[in-house]
């Protein structure tokens, strides 16, 4: 008789990457990238400018597709499953997303639309109440200063309960309360969200983690489980990157 | 979700933005209101009946003031550094299309709407009002053709770098067709000529073109819009 719980006994893999490649023109960005994250893990991927960490995330979130190798993303392949895969994830990036000419409300609700938020009226007040954007509610985004926005971003990447969380360099021109604000709703929603976080600071990614990888030159440099002490990793992501860095 | 409450979604949303910035809708009323000072002031001196060149002087301003708006369409979305967050969502991209579609056609309607009564005031002899609902229809098809075959080019022009350059280049031949059509059809209207001979020809004309580039939009929007 067939296990009716084939995963019984062994973390459930949600985020699995295997020997993804990616080209832009005659550039190869991705060179063979392997990693797999299990449900309820949190991935943080460092490496230099132009290593294809951000690449990873846009394929990962079925905004570019893979050129060879497979991505699977709760479950579903990106490329011939993409709908249940944008259903899961919810991306924080260098740019918010965000339309600068609605109001903060009118930008949630619009996602919450397009997502299908059934309590969407609820769902948006209690996100703009616990980023502390309430007041703003009815201002333009235009009108918002950079750490405000981001704070709206986040909203605007939780608001549809999305199973796989991508961050692109998250704390980046954040204000020290947007970070007390990230941080707290991060560690809220930790237990039951994965995560793939990109980012260049080291301590604030040892911090999260609980599985770290270097990016270099398109491919996987080093990847271990996270505990490790931020001095002694700031060591091994400099031989790694120097090693590897011939792009 | 279903594809008609994101649907809805899109199209409100930019009609919000348009309400709110009127960034279109000026710009391209201006042109038109200019065409029409251009034009009467050409043609004063004329002794004849310009009924006959009205559909003409009508469909080229509607056409290159219908360019304003389509390049901006997606041109925001991209310079805003919204079109990543409109992709992210589950939705099918055919309904991204024809969203777009939707609110380049209420635009071009709303112009239309206070722009047809000017000509024809300053141009038209005849009354006309009688046929106003086959001025109506083809002035619908006219537009449809002209919305669903700019949004689906500047969809694809967007991420060129002289996209301003590129979308006249790729719509422009393809629109003429429809341009005779419409001109011709819009002229049997406005001198009465509304016999089924000639302007069904022209009325089922238009029917094709639009459903060739709905179709069309329909099988390689997925690839218009990715990458």
């Amino acid at each position: 008789m067939a296990d009716p719980h084939p995963g019984h006994g062994r973390p459930e893999i949600e985020v699995e990457v295997e020997g993804l490649r990616k080209t832009f023109g005659r550039r190869e960005v991705l060179r063979g990238v392997s990693f797999a994250l299990e449900r309820g893990g949190f991935l943080a991927v460092f490496g230099p400018n132009g290593a294809g960490k951000t690449t990873i995330l846009r394929v990962l979130a079925t905004l570019l597709s893979p050129g060879s190798g497979s991505v699977c993303v709760a479950g579903h392949d990106v490329r011939e499953d993409p709908m249940p895969v944008r259903r899961a994830v919810g991306l924080i990036s260098h740019s918010p997303l965000l339309y600068p000419d609605l109001t903060a409300y009118e930008n949630l609700r619009f996602y919450a639309d397009m997502y299908g938020v059934e309590d969407r009226e609820a769902r948006i007040d209690e996100l703009l109440d616990r980023l502390e954007l309430s007041h703003r509610r009815y201002d333009v985004v235009r009108a918002f200063s950079r750490g405000m926005r981001q704070r709206l971003a986040i909203a605007r990447a939780v608001l549809h309960r999305p199973r796989v969380l991508l961050l692109d360099e998250p704390h980046e021109g954040l204000d020290p309360r947007a970070v007390d604000i990230l941080d707290g709703l991060l560690a809220e929603i930790r237990a039951d969200h994965t995560f793939v976080m990109v980012t260049h600071h080291i301590g604030k990614g040892l911090e999260l983690a609980s599985r770290v990888m270097i990016v270099d030159a398109g491919r996987v440099a080093y990847e271990h489980a996270a505990g490790v002490d931020a001095d002694a990793f700031s060591a091994v992501y400099h031989e790694h990157v120097q090693e590897g860095s011939a792009q | 979700m279903s594809a008609a409450a994101q649907f809805s979604a899109i199209l409100r949303k930019d009609l919000t933005r348009e309400l709110r910035t009127r960034e279109v809708l000026v710009s391209v009323f201006l042109f038109v209101m200019l065409s029409l000072v251009i034009f009467h002031y050409a043609f004063a001196s004329a002794e004849s009946d310009l009924t006959f060149f009205t559909g003409g002087m009508l469909w080229v301003t509607f056409l290159f003031g219908a360019l304003l708006g389509l390049n901006r369409s997606f041109a925001q979305e991209k310079d805003e550094g919204c079109l990543d967050g409109l992709l992210l969502c589950p939705v099918d991209r055919v309904t991204i299309f024809l969203a777009k579609t939707a609110a380049n056609l209420v635009l071009l309607l709303a112009i239309q709407v206070v722009a047809v009564p000017v000509f024809t005031l300053f141009f038209v002899e005849r009354s006309y009002l009688g046929d106003l609902p086959l001025l109506a229809g083809v002035v619908l098809l006219a537009d449809l053709g002209i919305c669903a075959l700019g949004t689906l080019l500047a969809t694809i022009s967007m991420n060129s770098r002289a996209r301003d350059l590129l979308l006249p280049v790729l719509f422009l031949p393809l629109i003429v067709p429809l341009l005779i059509a419409a001109t011709s059809a819009t002229t049997a209207v406005f001198t009465g000529d509304t016999g089924l001979g000639d302007l069904g020809v022209r009325l089922v004309f238009l029917v094709a073109f639009d459903a060739v580039f709905l179709v069309a939009a329909y099988g390689t929007y997925d690839f218009a819009i990715g990458e």
